[in-house]
C-alpha cells in the first residue's frame, strides 16, 4: 500500500509546487508592475527588474494630467458604475417575474436572454455605433453606458434567475396573506433577502465594464469622454511619437489595475463565488 | 417532487371547468404572480430588445449590404460572404481565432483539470484559488504591454535567459510570433478562471464518495476520472460552452500585444473581432460596414453551431448525489 503511493505523492508534490510557482509568478507579476510605476524611465531600461531607488510620484501626476488618465479614471467610475447600477434595477424584477412564473412564455423568455450570453460584442458594435449616431450619442458617456446596459442584460438576468429560483418562496407567500401588494412584497420582502445576489451581480457587471475596451475605443474618442481602457491604449499608440516611457506606462496600467486589486482583495470570495456557482447553475 | 409535477395538470384541469374554480386552484401568491409578470419583465425585455435583439438583426441586414455608413445601402446579397472567404486577412483571422478556441481551450481545460486535481489535496487552498482567479479581472491590455517590456529584445527575460546562457533567444514579438505569445497569455489568465469554476463544482461532491473510491484503492488519477469527473461533468459542460463564446470575443489582448508600433497588430495575429473592427473603423480608409458585419455574422453563427454541437456531445444524464 505504501509502496503505490509513493509515486502518486510524488506526483502531488510536484503538482502543488507547480501551482506554488504559477501562484507566485502572478503575485510577482502584480509586485513588478507596482514597483516599475514607481520608478523613472531611464531606470527602469537599465534594469528591468529592481526597487525603485528613490520612489517617485511623478509618473503618476505624468498619468493622471497629460495623459489623461484623471478625467478617463473619472468617466470610467461613472460609466461602469451608473451603467451596473441601472442594468441590476432593470434585471432582478425580470429575473424575479421569470424565476417565480412557470408559465410557457418565461421559460421562453428565460431561454431568449440566456440565447444573449453566446453573441460577441463583434456582432453588435456596428449596429450599436450606427444607431447612437443617429441619436446622436456617439461620442458620449451616456451612450457608452446604454450600450453597457444593454450587454449586461443577458447575464444579469441569468444569474439573478439562478439565484432568485434558490430563494423559498416560504416568506412571499407570508407577506401575500398579510395583505402585501406585489411592489410591496418584492422591494420589502423580497429584496432584502436577495442582497448578496445583487451585490454580486453589481460586482461582477462593474469588473467587465471597468475592462471593457472594444465598445470604449469605438464609441468614446475625446479627451472628456473617453474610459481607461481608451486612454491607455490611446497612451500607447502615443509612444512611438513620444519615445518609450515605460514609468508613466506602468502608471497607467496601476490605475487601471488598481481597483481591481482593491475590489478583490474586499470582496474576492463574492466576485469568484458569483462567476463559478451563478454560472454553474 | 410529486407535487410539483401533479400541481400544473390539477390548475390546467380546472382552468378548463370554469375560471372561478382556476383562481380558486391558484392561490392569491400564483395570481399575483401572475398579474405582475409583465410589468416587472417589460423594462429589461424593451432594454435588450432594443439595444441588443435588435441590432443583431441590424447587423445581419447590413451584412448583405455594401455600405460606408454614411452614403445609401447598395443590396448586395450574399456576395459580401463570398468576398469576405476569399480576403486572405479574414481566412487567416478566422483560423486564428479557431486556433485560440481549439489550442487554447484545450490546454486550459488539461491544465485546469490538473490544477483541480492538485488543489482538492492542499493547503491554503483558497488562497491559491484567489490568485490564480485575479488575472480574469484584469484588462487583456495590461497582459499586453506587460509582455512588450519583459519579451523585448534587450528586455528582462532575455537579460535572465542570458544568465543562463542562452544567448541567441527566441525573437518573442516577431510577427510570426505574436499568435503563440497572445496563445500563452490567454491559457495562463483563463486557466486560473476555469479551475475556480470546476473547483467550486468540486467542492459540492460529498466526501464520502472520495472516502469510498479511496477505501476501493482508487488512486488520485482513478478517483478523479470516476469521482469529480462524472460528478462535476454538468459544469464542465457549462465551461466548455463558456469558453467557445468568450474565446471568440477575445479583441483587447490581440489588439496591443507587445505595444505594437502600428495602428493595428499585424494581420498574422488577428482575430475575428481584430478583423471586424479594422474593417468597420479603419483609420484612414473608407468604412467597410457591410463586410465586417458578415465577418461578424460568421463568427455568430460559428459560436452557435459549436455550442449546439458542443452541448449535443457533453449531454449526459445528470447524477443526484
Amino acid at each position: 500500500m505504501r509502496r503505490t503511493n509513493r509515486p502518486t505523492g510524488l506526483a502531488s508534490r510536484i503538482g502543488t509546487a507547480a501551482v506554488w510557482t504559477v501562484v507566485a509568478a502572478d503575485l510577482l507579476l502584480v509586485l513588478w508592475i507596482l514597483l516599475t510605476s514607481l520608478r523613472s524611465g531611464p531606470d527602469i531600461l537599465r534594469h528591468g527588474f529592481g526597487l525603485p531607488t528613490s520612489p517617485q510620484t511623478s509618473n503618476y501626476t505624468t498619468a493622471l494630467d497629460e495623459g489623461g488618465f484623471a478625467r478617463a479614471a473619472l468617466n470610467s467610475v461613472l460609466t461602469a458604475g451608473l451603467s451596473s447600477v441601472v442594468a441590476v434595477s432593470l434585471a432582478a424584477p425580470c429575473a424575479y417575474a421569470l424565476a417565480r412564473r412557470r408559465s410557457r412564455t418565461a421559460s421562453a423568455l428565460t431561454t431568449a436572454f440566456a440565447m444573449g450570453l453566446g453573441v460577441p460584442g463583434q456582432v453588435l458594435v456596428v449596429p450599436l455605433f450606427v444607431g447612437l449616431s443617429r441619436v446622436g450619442l456617439t461620442d458620449s458617456d451616456l451612450g457608452l453606458g446604454l450600450v453597457y446596459v444593454g450587454l449586461a442584460m443577458p447575464f444579469t438576468v441569468f444569474l439573478l434567475t439562478g439565484f432568485f429560483r434558490g430563494i423559498p418562496g416560504v416568506l412571499e407567500e407570508a407577506a401575500v396573506l398579510d395583505g402585501a401588494g406585489p411592489l410591496r412584497t418584492f422591494v420589502l420582502v423580497v429584496l432584502p433577502v436577495a442582497r448578496g445576489g445583487l451585490v454580486t451581480a453589481f460586482l461582477l457587471q462593474f469588473v467587465t465594464a471597468w475592462n471593457e475596451t472594444l465598445f470604449a475605443l469605438v464609441l468614446t474618442n475625446s479627451q472628456g469622454t473617453v474610459t481607461l481602457p481608451v486612454a491607455l491604449s490611446s497612451f500607447v499608440a502615443a509612444q512611438q511619437f513620444n519615445g518609450l516611457d515605460f514609468g508613466t506606462m506602468f502608471a497607467g496600467v496601476c490605475i487601471i489595475l488598481a481597483p481591481m486589486i482593491a475590489l478583490f482583495s474586499w470582496m474576492g470570495s463574492r466576485i469568484i463565488q458569483g462567476m463559478t456557482v451563478g454560472i454553474g447553475k | 417532487m410529486a407535487t410539483t409535477i401533479e400541481d400544473p395538470l390539477r390548475t390546467g384541469a380546472a382552468r378548463g371547468r370554469s375560471e372561478r374554480a382556476a383562481r380558486a386552484g391558484v392561490g392569491p401568491l400564483e395570481r399575483q404572480r401572475r398579474r405582475v409578470f409583465w410589468p416587472f419583465a417589460a423594462p429589461a425585455l424593451l432594454v435588450y430588445a432594443v439595444l441588443f435583439v435588435a441590432p443583431v438583426g441590424y447587423a445581419l441586414w447590413t451584412s448583405l449590404h455594401r455600405w460606408d455608413g454614411m452614403g445609401g445601402m447598395d443590396w448586395r446579397g450574399l456576395q459580401n460572404y463570398t468576398l469576405l472567404f476569399r480576403d486572405p486577412r479574414f481566412r487567416t483571422s478566422l483560423f486564428n481565432t479557431l486556433e485560440l478556441m481549439v489550442v487554447g481551450g484545450t490546454i486550459t481545460f488539461v491544465l485546469s483539470f490538473a490544477l483541480t486535481l492538485v488543489l482538492r489535496e492542499m493547503r491554503a487552498r483558497l488562497f491559491a484559488r484567489s490568485v490564480l482567479f485575479f488575472p480574469s479581472l484584469v484588462n487583456g491590455m495590461v497582459f499586453g504591454i506587460a509582455a512588450g517590456f519583459l519579451f523585448s529584445p534587450t528586455g528582462p527575460v532575455n537579460r535572465a535567459l542570458e544568465l543562463f546562457g542562452v544567448t541567441t533567444p527566441p525573437k518573442w514579438l516577431a510577427t510570426d510570433n505574436l499568435l503563440p505569445m497572445v496563445l500563452g497569455t490567454l491559457v495562463w489568465t483563463a486557466t486560473g478562471y476555469y479551475t475556480s469554476i470546476i473547483m467550486a463544482a468540486v467542492d459540492q461532491i460529498p466526501d464520502h464518495l472520495y472516502e469510498a473510491a479511496e477505501l476501493d484503492g482508487a488512486g488520485p488519477f482513478q478517483r478523479f476520472r470516476h469521482v469529480t469527473l462524472p460528478c462535476a461533468w454538468d459544469v464542465i459542460a457549462v465551461c466548455a460552452v463558456l469558453w467557445t463564446v468568450s474565446s471568440v470575443k477575445i479583441f483587447e489582448l490581440i489588439l496591443l500585444y507587445g505595444g505594437s508600433t502600428n495602428a493595428y497588430p499585424p494581420v498574422s495575429s488577428w482575430n475575428t473581432a481584430v478583423y471586424v473592427y479594422t474593417e468597420a473603423f479603419p483609420q484612414g480608409t473608407v468604412p467597410r460596414l457591410g463586410t465586417a458585419t458578415a465577418a461578424a455574422i460568421v463568427s455568430l453563427a460559428m459560436v452557435t453551431l459549436i455550442t449546439v454541437v458542443l452541448r449535443r456531445l457533453l449531454r449526459r444524464e445528470p447524477i443526484e448525489y
